[in-house]
């Protein structure tokens, strides 16, 4: 049986490398996905991800065990993907949060408006929707990036989220609407592109 | 209904189960009975729901991470990480500080152990006491010759 996270983190302190490699190999995939989602680039996130678990070991000595690894985990990744952008980006204007009534204009209507199925077809469409929902998203503000992929990665919920990043919960709200709306617009083009598949599915039945 | 009702709800939508309280989960549920435009934006919002997580995990599973933890323990090194070997408390701290605590306590303690010499040393093993200093050193005219206190950075580790 798998160890737990904590019984881990516990000989990982008491200085059982392997423990500790156990835990990178748990955790590094997803770790780099959450860091590739806000930083976009692959060899940038794969720094981020490393920075991260060297964090992690030599802070395990503080960790005091009130929230789950994982959480702390991922709460270093996180800090540490959006260091990294701000870094990178130069000095751009920043969206705003609040909701006008000019951004509940139609969008990226049509797209994905059938589940994606399991045959070969399929699969090849789904390969396609993973990079194009990857370009979608780094068109996205570093914000909304961040907000999306903690919501849709790591599930955090509107109060994990305002806590993690240190907003609001209505701030929360109004910038998910926000990061969805644009992704919506982001996928129009590639909905053209669905639009015409399933189009040719249908007249091939 | 008017949009000024849309700005209010958009925002609203995708919560989950407990997200929203309960007066909020009833006004949504109140507006998106009577309005299309947001029924609509709800299932847009809900055909990508899952879809930027998927894409980004299938991404991560398609890269080779056979050097990932070898890195990572590279970098590491071979110590334990802090904490782990000093404990925690009071005696963690001082031997995470060690250098620190010794800076400050030295002179203190050079005290304390002149006054023990001083008072309770046996007859005849000081004639006589004078403190001088020299540059950063402090020399105790002792019975038994000149006794050279070092600074605490020349005390020996």
């Amino acid at each position: 049986m798998e160890a737990d996270d904590l019984a881990l983190v516990e000989r990982a302190r008491a200085g059982e490398r392997d423990a500790f490699r156990a835990l990178v190999v748990r955790f590094q995939r997803k770790v780099y996905a959450v860091a590739l989602g806000i930083v976009k680039d692959p060899d940038l996130a794969w720094d981020v991800a490393q920075e991260t678990f060297v964090r992690v070991h030599r802070g395990l000595g503080d960790f005091k065990g009130d929230s789950a690894f994982s959480t702390w985990l991922f709460r270093i990744a996180t800090h540490l993907s959006i260091d990294a952008v701000r870094r990178e980006r130069s000095a751009r204007k920043e969206d705003v949060d609040e909701v006008r009534e000019s951004d509940l204009e139609d969008g990226g209507e049509g797209i994905l408006a059938t589940p994606l199925g399991t045959d070969p077809r399929q699969n090849a469409l789904r390969r396609e929707l993973g990079e194009k929902i990857e370009e979608a998203l780094a068109t996205l503000p570093e914000k909304h990036r961040t907000i999306l992929v903690l919501r849709e990665l790591e599930g955090l919920s509107y109060e994990e989220l305002a806590e993690r990043l240190g907003i609001h919960k209505g701030t929360v709200m109004s910038r998910l609407f926000h990061a969805r709306k644009k992704m919506q617009a982001a996928l129009r083009e590639y909905a053209g592109i669905r639009g015409d598949a399933d189009r040719d599915g249908e007249d091939e039945t | 209904m008017t949009k000024k009702d849309c700005v209010r709800f958009a925002p609203m939508i995708g919560a989950r189960e407990g997200e929203l309280s309960e007066v909020e989960a009833r006004a949504l549920a109140a507006h998106l009975a009577m309005c299309r435009r947001c029924q609509e934006l709800a299932a847009r919002f809900a055909r990508t729901d899952g879809l930027v997580a998927e894409a980004l995990l299938a991404r991560a599973n398609a890269r080779d991470f056979a050097p990932f933890v070898d890195q990572v323990m590279d970098r590491i090194g071979t110590g334990a990480p802090q904490g782990a070997r000093s404990g925690r408390g009071l005696l963690g701290w001082v031997g995470r500080h060690w250098k620190g605590t010794l800076s400050v306590t030295a002179p203190a303690l050079a005290a304390l152990a002149v006054f023990m010499y001083v008072h309770f040393g046996g007859p005849g093993q000081v004639a006589s006491l004078e403190i001088s200093s020299q540059g950063v050193s402090t020399v105790l005219q002792t019975s038994d010759g000149p006794v050279v206190l070092l600074p605490p950075e020349e005390h020996p580790s």
